[in-house]
């Protein structure tokens, strides 16, 4: 189908209804009319002659436009023979209308006095704008056309019912304007004069409560009913970011390509060109700085914050409960602990901020445990082999394992604190430069703070326990897992994978030397580590072999952590 | 011929949109091979598993578009340069609103535009390469580099008001959707056994669901056919309405669907908008009149058939409304109209059928009509002794009363439709199957639908209702009239044949028109010498003088529509046999618009494996007889 072939064959459909008294009869006159209206030059705009009519135009035009050519003519002497022409909307216009239609001529000259319109649309209409501003100016001598008439005919003629898009075609509707009107007239008097039916009280448009109250509404639309269409979809026309979404929200209200026909338009979207054009905008007008919501919720957070509490807690317990058993039971105990402080410390690291996003490896699991086995027996290990043992089981060293058990909860803490604030300075900072200047110092800040926390419980649980508090090894393996879960936890396992990696091999390298300096003639490869552990002793290698690896991950973390992309939120799934 | 049939959310999964007008698609051509390439949109949809498949579908992949697996491995050196190179081009296209032409006129887009376009696609197309030869995109898209090359771009000068307001989590959370929208780019659906080997891709939606076939038109020269029931940037517009994202994130996010709603417009062979409403978005969008096609959606007629072709036109006096209960369909106004219609037709009834859509609204909605129907309209009885009943009944289907969708419509003498917002009207076309006259509202595509046979009246406008339905109860001659008509239309224009036959004919006339240029190759993937017989290329012009090589579609038809004489190489027979341009028309125009072809050019595109049938087939769409090979 064409769009003229439809254009047809519905203008004929409303043209079959027949001439029922009781109003369907005014349909087809309007109908008629609007077929006429072309013919009678008063149709001048090609756009709108491409229309497709189905009958709706009519309705909606008289509405819009001719409604007052009548009105100047045998309308003045019978009022209320007015309605039958207009079909059902306009009559309900009218009757919104006492003063009536004569008057439609003076209307120019009654438009300064003021009266309900204009006040009702200065209250209505605040919205400021150069447009408005102009029209402003314009409207107590331009009259009911002011808006799209730009030209100075609109001032002479301001009744007109122009709907033409182009300058021209208006002009030419200028000057056949009387015959124009005279046609209308007469298309209005051969129309059947019905008795006046009141329309129901609930007939009002839904769309339109004001109206139904204001007298002076009728005209109030026929000045400028863009603008009270924009009034009405005002949130949607602030809110586009271009004409063609005001388009397709207006088409979601229901607005046809036949509706935009009554606002003079050729289509939905050369109006919603329109009301974007007219949208006023304030350049300066910031986006407020929503507040980002941050990606743990608030009401699990004491389930986290205890959770992290609960591998230290355990700890403690497995030692007490070692410290009081012995034999085969202190055995028992001890496997029982370690397993617990592992379920523990998944529990605790599942859920938080340091839970990981992206699929962590084996890998770092294996290295993870081996320096921790090592931080338990490394440095004892060492010193009997650097002294020729080991001979004899060395014990433990419990206290550092203790430490970083209870270190558990103030990197959690502090990985909350550095996700937080860095989505705060997310959503304030204006620049991705800005962003990453303000976020390196909180890293750094936040790290510091976490070697303080630290620190102090090395040095507590080696009080409590009685033992050496190893703060070179102990502390940099501390520091160099919480950079190795944070980097993790943003969705970066590579680099703390090879970094672990690296320092496990470190540490085995340096344990292995001191062995392999025993076999003949390798006794130069023990010289480096001997030499180390005589001087400063067994915490030595694991403070060096962490140190160096926690450094390596803080420069890059440094790095990567302060990005930008790295605080993106990750998207919800439906 | 194989088809490559891309869907979105749709065809193979349960759940989808639009699966059964594609499982009738693909049952009613079951002399082609499909495969189909389907992206799955939430894990919830794969779960629920595929409807079951005719065995002309040979092979199924699919891919979910709901996530992303990032592998985490950084490119090297110069993939990083050529990442960045490219995207900066996409986020320049983006940034500066490559929005569609603004001027309306479709088929002569500005200078301007067409560069900005230009300049979309060749982003487009070179991520898609980087994304082949480096195996994933994913985690590039979401780099730092992505972003910063965004808030380059946005800095620029030229760049849309609104982007230049944007800042870092706009930044991000812009980054962040272009890499959804761009995850088809990232799929290993492009090589020879994939859309590499189709004859045709068909995207059955425009956005997400058209990007494989864009590239692999951009590989492989596969022409691309598009079917828009519902336009995508509409679909989008409407979507980012409702969440809550920033200007700058709506304006950059427009700008780039925009941008891939023209870059998929501009590259597909035929368009085809399942009605004009999604046509004019088209047009609005870059389309190129001369590439649309409109092919209504097809409906099942079979099951309204009976009541369709029965004599008697149900009870006089019955108004019948059918469809899903929500606020859009404005039964209050239908209500206040029939309260009118009372007071002319004392006798008359009404019967609303249908179920509240999902949702409290709907429900609230539907409880809210009930008492309003209750409060207008008293229970009245024939007589003292009788019991009372109100003229408004609310019904389901299934009930005792309507146990079927066409009894429904059977009881009633007109059917009407109140909506306010309408996409395409199904109810109104299930009446015109049951030949009962129609009132209803211009709302959609209903003008369209119902052409001249039933009568339409402004929305919100009860009165107008009334009068139209009061006009039609009491002419029983012109509701008949009426309603065979619409009957006639619906079967002319609203079939599941017409559809199959539609899509039918451009299948052949796309790839008579552009079929793939493959070098042949043997079971060792050694190529074939002489395997494609000489006259598999045409000597000469086609038609105008063209620089593109391979002989696009796009070319044929820019050269059909400009020059006014025949090809070179064509009699006069076949030009005379080609219809004009565009036509928009369903059924007509589209087994003739092969004319021009030539039944050679086929033979190109599979060689010798084609089934006879379909050989006669094509050489009986070429009614010159002299293209036949």
């Amino acid at each position: 189908m064409s769009g003229q072939g439809l254009d047809e064959t519905v203008v004929g459909a409303s043209l079959d209804a027949p001439q029922v008294p009781g109003g369907a009869d005014a349909w087809g006159a309007g109908s008629q009319e609007a077929l006429g209206e072309p013919g009678s030059g008063a149709e001048p705009g090609p756009a709108r002659g491409s229309e497709p009519r189905s009958g709706v135009g009519p309705v909606m035009e008289l509405g819009a436009g001719p409604v007052t050519g009548p009105g100047a003519g045998p309308e003045s002497e019978r009022p209320a023979e007015r309605e039958p022409e207009g079909g059902p909307e306009s009559e309900r216009r009218a009757e919104r209308e006492p003063e009536g239609g004569p008057e439609s001529e003076r209307r120019a000259e009654r438009e300064p006095e003021g009266g309900p319109e204009s006040e009702r649309r200065a209250e209505r209409e605040p919205e400021g704008g150069p447009e408005s501003e102009r029209r402003a100016e314009r409207e107590p001598e331009a009259g009911p056309e002011s808006e799209r008439r730009a030209e100075p005919e609109s001032d002479a003629e301001p009744g007109l019912p122009a709907r033409g898009l182009d300058p021209a075609a208006g002009d030419e509707a200028l000057l056949n304007e009387p015959v124009a009107w005279r046609a209308t007239a007469a298309a209005a008097s051969t129309g059947s004069p019905l008795p006046d039916v009141p329309p129901p009280p609930s007939a009002s448009p839904p769309g339109s409560p004001a109206k139904a109250a204001n007298p002076g509404s009728r005209r109030r639309t026929s000045v400028d009913p863009v603008k009270a269409l924009m009034h009405r979809h005002r949130e949607l026309c602030e809110r586009a970011v271009d004409a063609l979404e005001i388009a397709a929200g207006l088409e979601a209200h229901g607005v046809t390509d036949r509706t935009a026909a009554r606002f003079r338009h050729r289509d939905v979207f050369s109006l919603a060109e329109e009301m974007y054009a007219r949208v006023p905008r304030d350049s300066d007008i910031e986006p407020e700085s929503r507040h980002a919501v941050s990606g743990t919720p608030r009401g699990r957070r004491p389930v986290w914050a205890a959770l992290a509490l609960l591998p230290g807690t355990l700890g403690a317990l497995t030692l007490v409960g070692l410290d009081f058993t012995g034999g085969r039971l202190r055995l028992a105990v001890g496997a029982g602990g370690v397993l617990a402080v592992s379920a523990a410390l998944r529990a605790a690291l599942r859920r938080g901020p340091l839970r990981a996003t992206a699929h962590t490896g084996p890998a770092i699991r294996a290295w993870t445990c081996w320096l921790l086995a090592y931080a338990l027996l490394g440095d004892g290990l060492l010193s009997a082999a650097v002294s020729g043992g080991p001979d004899e089981a060395w014990a433990p060293a419990t206290a550092p394992l203790l430490a970083l058990a209870f270190a558990v909860a103030p990197g959690a803490w502090c990985a909350q604190l550095f996700g937080a604030v860095a989505r705060r300075r997310l959503a304030s900072s204006r620049g991705l430069d800005e962003f990453v200047a303000s976020v390196r110092p909180l890293l750094l800040a936040v790290f510091a703070l976490f070697l303080c926390a630290l620190w102090t419980l090395i040095g507590v649980a080696a009080a409590v326990l009685g033992q050496d508090a190893a703060y070179a090894g102990a502390g940099t393996l501390g520091a160099l897992l919480l950079l190795a879960r944070l980097l993790t936890a943003y969705g970066r396992t590579h680099a703390p994978a090879v970094v672990l990696g690296a320092a496990t091999a470190a540490e085995a390298l340096a344990v292995c030397t001191v062995f392999a300096g025993r076999l003949p003639g390798c006794g130069f490869l023990a010289v480096p580590v001997e030499t180390a552990v005589d001087a400063w002793g067994p915490g030595t290698v694991p403070g060096l072999a962490c140190g160096a690896a926690a450094l390596t991950l803080l420069v890059h973390a440094a790095r990567t952590l302060t990005r930008a992309s790295a605080h993106a939120p990750t998207d919800t799934t439906p | 011929m194989r088809i490559g049939l891309l869907t979105e959310g749709g065809y193979p999964y349960v759940s989808g949109e639009a699966r059964l007008w594609c499982d009738r698609l693909v049952r009613g051509l079951e002399q082609h091979e499909f495969d189909l390439y389907a992206l799955s949109r939430s894990q919830d949809q794969e779960d629920r598993g595929w409807i079951e498949l005719p065995p002309q579908v040979s092979r199924v992949r699919t891919a979910p578009m709901w996530t992303a697996a990032d592998d985490g491995t950084g490119y090297g050196r110069r993939s990083r340069r050529r990442f960045a190179d490219a995207y900066a081009e996409l986020a320049a296209a983006v940034c500066t609103g490559a929005s569609p032409d603004p001027t309306g006129l479709a088929g002569a887009p500005a200078h301007s535009a067409g560069a900005e376009a230009d300049r979309f696609g060749n982003a487009l197309y070179a991520l898609a390469e980087l994304a082949r030869d480096e195996g994933g995109l994913v985690g590039a898209l979401r780099s730092e580099t992505a972003v910063r090359t965004l808030e380059r771009a946005c800095r620029a000068p030229g760049a849309l008001r609104a982007a230049r307001a944007a800042r870092v989590p706009d930044l991000l959370a812009v980054a962040g959707q272009i890499e959804r929208a761009l995850r088809p780019l990232s799929l290993d659906w492009y090589g020879d056994d994939g859309l590499g080997s189709v004859d045709l891709c068909h995207a059955t939606s425009g956005g997400p669901a058209a990007l494989p076939g864009l590239v692999a038109h951009h590989f492989s020269g596969v022409p691309l056919l598009v079917t828009e029931y519902g336009v995508q940037l509409r679909a989008h517009y409407i979507a980012t309405g409702d969440a809550e994202l920033s200007a700058p994130v709506r304006a950059m996010l427009a700008a780039f669907h925009g941008g891939l709603a023209a870059e998929t417009y501009r590259q597909a062979a035929i368009i085809t908008p399942g009605n004009t409403h999604a046509r004019r978005w088209q047009e609005r969008c870059g389309a190129d009149r001369a590439k649309l096609r409109t092919v209504h959606p097809g409906m099942e007629a079979s099951r309204f058939a009976e009541i369709g072709e029965r004599e008697e036109p149900g009870e006089p006096g019955t108004l019948v409304w059918v469809g899903r209960i929500e606020p859009s369909k404005d039964l209050i106004s239908l209500l206040h109209a029939f309260a009118e219609i009372r007071k002319e037709e004392p006798k008359a009834r009404l019967r609303l059928v249908g179920a509240p859509a999902e949702g409290p609204d709907a429900a609230a909605y539907l409880a809210h009509c009930k008492a309003l129907a209750a409060q207008l309209f008293p229970d009245e009885a024939e007589g003292a002794h009788a019991m009372g009943d109100n003229p408004v009944s609310f019904e389901e289907i299934g009930g005792p009363e309507t146990p079927d969708l066409a009894d429904a419509y059977a009881a009633g003498s007109v059917v009407v439709l109140s909506s306010i917002v309408e996409g395409f009207p199904i109810s109104l076309v299930e009446a015109m199957f049951c030949g009962r006259a129609t009132v209803s509202t211009d709302a959609g595509a209903v003008v369209e639908v119902i052409g001249g046979t039933g009568l339409v009246v402004p929305p919100r406008n009860p009165r107008a209702l009334a009068e139209a339905c009061v006009s039609l109860l009491r002419d029983p001659g012109r509701r008949e009239r009426l309603g065979a008509a619409a009957r006639a239309r619906a079967l002319e224009l609203f079939t599941v044949e017409q559809n199959i036959t539609a899509f039918h004919g451009i299948y052949l006339e796309i790839v008579s028109h552009c079929p793939v240029r493959r070098e042949p190759v043997d079971d060792a993937g050694d190529p074939l010498p002489f395997a494609n017989p000489p006259e598999a290329h045409v000597p000469g012009r086609w038609t105008a003088p063209t620089s593109e090589s391979g002989g696009g579609f796009g070319t044929w038809l820019a050269g059909r529509s400009a020059s006014g004489g025949p090809p070179s190489w064509a009699g006069t027979e076949g030009e005379a046999a080609a219809p004009g341009g565009g036509a928009v028309g369903a059924g007509g125009g589209i087994g003739s618009g092969g004319g021009v072809g030539s039944g050679s050019a086929v033979g190109s595109g599979g060689g010798g494996q084609r089934p006879a049938g379909e050989q006669s087939q094509l050489a009986g769409a070429f009614p010159g007889g002299e293209g036949d090979a």
